[in-house]
């Protein structure tokens, strides 16, 4: 029973670290004022441009730049047509997400399905040696480790320092912040930057540290899962893990119920990730007002 | 007799839709060029088959079809301020509830009666799938282009769990497919191509709904709230429930669609049965402005590039899927040209 436990809560969290990382990464968009629904095809490209530097090169370092840089090239041609150009926000998402989805199927052809060995896990001395959750936590890859101290370190960045403030004005309202003599474009770029390199990250966590291989659309929806899981934290980094660890927790559930043999069919398990994060929306809705950043229910409401 | 003189302001403007949808198509050439492989010999051939043969011409107006339909639905969510981008998965349901009728009672019932039933069914599984995302958006106020996102992946399951399970053809040797479609319930096919009517019924729906939109007076309610939900608020329409009208329509349209590729083309159902079709369609009726007849034309380029894909595997090599990459090209040329002002 306890192993099945500490099983679950590892899988729950090497599962949700991607799906985490997405949320961080559409977090920062959406605080700028930008709805980024090509979040997914930043973090299929990053997952893509992370295997394959890894396989080439044998370092998954590097391999974790290119999934960051990756992630980021995708982000600034969004930020380009919406910010610059004005196109409208979520066609220009799904047309990028079909683009990353596009690209990673056409050089991915060569990659599929070859092992490669990236990041282990590693064992935090003392900390691991906890009971149930020391083997869950501390038993893992340094991409995971990082997105631990991530959220509040982001937190703090967008809620207790001036540049989060006029980081979040610019999702409030531009024209104070011009006011105040910032350039909003500029911020709104930054935001956008950043997100696309964190979305990078959790696909070269998803490909080089988590199942290390490469199989065409590796991301499966969990860039659309992460859009989804930003109001679920209530736009607040320090919040995400709750929503990323829920999806997680149901992939990993899904794996440890197929391999007790419980006689349960794994198309109603795999759908269970989804389900989960439409009813924790739900909930979340019935619960207290959102506090959506004003410029982006511009986006959403047009 | 005075010719008339063409301004000089629209002539430039042609230019420009030139030049954004040429240039794609040059870049796409040079990445073909990068991979060697002749990229003016593979665009002519690719002309060529499709456009120009009769087979390829049938294969293009199969794949525009649906796209018509989702297109379509699209644009009735669309004028109501809904962004429905489950396509996708509501074509998915309309295509499993009327194979399973089609299935179950198939060899029971005349054609007469099953075909329609079969509609229904389809129209059924479409408009519920909506439905979901229309009564979360009115209940819980939970965004449709997440919540009809995040249905295309339960949408992909419910399938899986069918054509593995209830639905497994006992015939089809543990491949994960429903049995055929019987014979009798199928749509009237022309010759001995996989072209059918319902090319006809999708230009006569898109008609229909532009008609619908433009003319009628819950046309001109389903705008105003798309438009101006205060406006529409004050003049005493009800806001909600209009919209989620809107969304079964446009959900039942999907499902529409997803049974007549049941009954003409597929035949049966697969796991991928209406994969990308949802982000196509939707990008198709995002490019003709959210206006249905105009969604026929870009519905028509979709099917064409799509079926290009194919031919470009057969004739250099690469992956169907780079077509892709021409399309988002394509794609993100318009949006960078902007919308008409």
């Amino acid at each position: 029973m306890i192993g099945a436990l500490t099983l679950l809560l590892s899988g729950a969290i090497q599962s949700g670290t991607s799906v985490l990382y997405g949320v961080y990464g559409e977090t920062l968009c959406e605080r700028v004022g930008v709805l980024y629904m090509g979040i997914e095809g930043s973090m299929v490209l990053g997952a893509f441009a992370a295997y394959m530097v890894t396989s080439e090169t044998g370092s998954p370092v590097l391999g974790l730049g290119a999934g960051m840089l990756a992630g980021a090239l995708l982000a600034l041609a969004h930020a380009y047509f919406v910010i610059t150009r004005r196109t409208n926000q979520i066609a220009t998402g799904l047309t990028l997400m079909f683009l990353g989805l596009g690209l990673t199927a056409f050089f991915g052809r060569k990659y599929t399905s070859i092992h490669v060995d990236g990041f282990r896990e590693l064992a935090i001395p003392l900390l691991s040696k906890i009971p149930v959750i020391g083997q869950a936590i501390f038993t893992q890859d340094p991409i995971t480790y990082i997105s631990f101290i991530l959220g509040p370190l982001l937190w703090f960045l967008i809620f207790k320092t001036r540049t989060g403030i006029l980081f979040r004005g610019t999702g409030e309202d531009e024209k104070v912040v011009f006011a105040y003599g910032v350039n909003p474009v500029l911020f709104r770029y930054l935001g956008v930057l950043a997100g696309g390199a964190l979305a990078g990250i959790g696909g070269a966590q998803l490909s080089i540290a988590y199942t290390h291989t490469w199989i065409e659309g590796i991301t499966n929806g969990r860039g659309i899962i992460a859009v989804a899981l930003v109001i679920l934290a209530s736009w607040n980094p320090a919040k995400a893990y709750i929503g990323a660890y829920i999806f997680g927790g149901a992939q990993a559930l899904q794996l440890i119920l197929q391999q007790q043999g419980y006689n349960i069919s794994p198309f109603l398990l795999l759908m269970l990730p989804y389900v989960l994060t439409l009813a924790a929306l739900f909930a979340m809705s019935k619960q207290k007002r959102q506090v959506m950043p004003e410029e982006l229910k511009r986006v959403i409401n047009n | 007799m005075v010719m008339r003189k063409i301004p000089a302001r629209s002539l430039s403007n042609a230019g420009v839709w030139f030049l954004v949808l040429i240039s794609p198509v040059a870049l796409f050439g040079l990445f073909l060029a990068a991979q060697g492989v002749d990229a003016m010999g593979t665009y002519a051939s690719m002309v060529r088959l499709t456009l120009f043969t009769g087979y390829g011409m049938g294969e293009v107006i199969i794949k525009t079809t649906p796209l018509i339909f989702i297109a379509v639905a699209t644009c009735v969510s669309a004028k109501a301020g809904i962004v429905n981008v489950g396509g996708e998965g509501q074509f998915a349901m309309g295509a499993l509830a009327s194979t399973a009728l089609g299935v179950s009672l198939g060899a029971s019932l005349p054609a007469v009666a099953g075909i329609p039933l079969m509609a229904l069914a389809g129209i059924l599984g479409g408009l519920i799938w909506s439905g979901i995302a229309g009564l979360l958006k009115n209940h819980a106020n939970m965004n449709s282009t997440i919540t009809t996102l995040i249905l295309n992946y339960i949408a992909v399951q419910v399938v899986s769990y069918f054509v593995f399970g209830l639905l497994k053809d006992p015939a089809s040797f543990n491949w994960p497919m429903s049995p055929p479609i019987p014979n009798h319930l199928q749509l009237f096919k022309f010759g001995n191509s996989k072209v059918s009517i319902t090319i006809f019924i999708a230009l006569l729906t898109a008609v229909l709904v532009w008609l619908i939109l433009g003319r009628t007076k819950w046309g001109f309610k389903i705008r105003v709230i798309g438009g101006n939900p205060m406006a529409a608020l004050h003049a005493g329409y009800n806001v909600k429930k209009n919209q989620l009208i809107a969304m079964a329509i446009s959900g039942g349209l999907c499902g529409f669609a997803g049974m007549l590729e049941m009954g003409s083309v597929e035949e049966r159902l697969r796991q991928t049965t209406g994969v990308n079709y949802g982000y196509l369609g939707f990008l198709a009726a995002w490019m003709a402005w959210n206006n249905p007849l105009l969604s026929i034309l870009t519905a028509f380029v979709i099917g064409f590039l799509s079926v290009s894909g194919n031919i470009l595997e057969i004739t250099s090599g690469l992956p169907s899927s780079s077509i892709r990459i021409l399309m988002s090209v394509v794609l993100l040329a318009i949006l960078w040209k902007g919308r008409k002002k």
